[in-house]
């Protein structure tokens, strides 16, 4: 009983602090995290893009691997997007933290797209891959239109 | 057609396909950039298109058909002020190629238009679209060049729009169908413009197949680099 009332106050104790862990993150970390996220998306994404082009020859391994880790780098980014960056140098528009629910939607697109992508990708299907690579490079697009200084 | 007017064939097949090209492949170029995804592999071979078609019409300025060579329709300022004096009090003032005016909205179009396919060889979209030269330079570097390109196709748009604004102004205030003339090559003029255009020379259709075939080489070396 007495290990198991222990366990719980550590285990709050945890959560307390990993919650305040979120909490101190600085801005300017939250703003390199974001940055660094999108920039790991742009490296997973672009040889895929070659590959569908033709500029380098297709590899269905190296697809699913990039389409894997896409997938999962499409979700890092949107706790990074905290009202306490707001005065911190860069490109996001202000609209990011005023039009909250459709940046929201405009992230989710990117998940789901991205998964998609990843499922096709791990299935092997280029034809698959073909298909869903349009609507993420899209979704990248269409909030970087709204969201992003030029 | 007032009556003392003559039909006088002053755009010949090469400037006036030139110009329709242009104006459906740089509305292909608005679409695509909009529609994003799998549309920009096309908005890249369509930029090269338009390099090459600005490039064909520089040398067709040079060695093309009389109407349509730079030292037909450049005036001065001189030249310039007066035409906008006409402009104002309505006074007619047909040229059988370029009006003054017209003539420096030409070269600015094409200045422009360099402006902007060259922006859009060293450009990156972040996301999986790169210009053909945007590697031999830094990301930064690029960067500036993209939102060069971006601002500078807003540039275009207001130029078109000034363009057909001054088009639709000879056509209501002046009388003038400049449009018409874009499709059958044809104005209609008063005698004294109409024995202007009837010293018009035009250049041989195969010349033009030539120079867009240098052109065309042009871009290719450009986007290649196989050397």
């Amino acid at each position: 009983m007495r290990t198991k009332l222990l366990a719980a106050a550590v285990t709050v104790a945890l959560g307390a602090l990993a919650s305040q862990a979120f909490a101190q993150a600085k801005p300017d970390v939250l703003v390199k995290q974001r940055q660094a996220a999108m920039t790991l998306q742009g490296k997973y994404l672009g040889p895929i893009g070659a590959m569908l082009k033709g500029a380098r020859p297709y590899d269905a391994d190296v697809v699913a691997v990039n389409a894997t880790f896409l997938e999962n780098l499409a979700r890092m980014p949107w706790d990074g997007f905290d009202p306490s960056t707001k005065g911190e140098k860069s490109r996001a528009k202000p609209a990011v933290f005023t039009d909250t629910a459709k940046f929201k939607a405009a992230s989710d697109l990117l998940e789901e797209t991205t998964a998609k992508l990843g499922a096709a990708a791990r299935a092997k299907n280029e034809a698959g891959v073909r298909a869903t690579f349009g609507p993420v490079a899209k979704a990248c697009g269409g909030c970087h239109d709204s969201y992003r200084e030029k | 057609m007032r009556q003392s007017e003559t039909p006088v064939k002053v755009w010949d097949a090469p400037v006036r396909l030139f110009h329709w090209l242009l104006v459906l492949l740089i509305a292909f170029q608005y679409l695509s950039a909009k529609m994003k995804g799998d549309w920009m592999t096309w908005h890249v071979y369509s930029g090269y298109t338009i390099l090459a078609l600005v490039f064909f019409r520089i040398l067709w300025g040079f060695a093309g058909s009389s109407t349509a060579r730079f030292s037909t329709f450049l005036a001065g300022p001189g030249a310039a002020i007066g035409f906008i004096k006409k402009l104002l009090t309505r006074a007619p003032a047909p040229y059988a190629s370029h009006n003054p005016l017209g003539g420096w909205m030409v070269v600015l179009l094409l200045v422009v238009l360099l402006v902007q396919a060259g922006t859009g060889l060293f450009a990156n979209d972040d996301i999986a679209t790169e210009g053909p030269l945007a590697g031999l330079i830094a990301k930064e570097l690029s960067d500036r060049l993209t939102a060069i390109h971006y601002w500078n196709f807003n540039l275009l748009l207001l130029l078109a729009g000034v363009h057909i604004a001054a088009v639709l102004y000879h056509w209501g205030i002046m009388k003038e169908n400049l449009l018409g003339a874009m499709f059958t090559g044809v104005k209609h003029l008063p005698a004294d413009a109409a024995a202007g255009g009837a010293g018009a020379r035009f250049a041989s259709p195969w010349l033009a197949l030539v120079l867009l075939a240098v052109a065309a080489l042009a871009v290719y070396l450009i986007v290649k680099r196989p050397f």
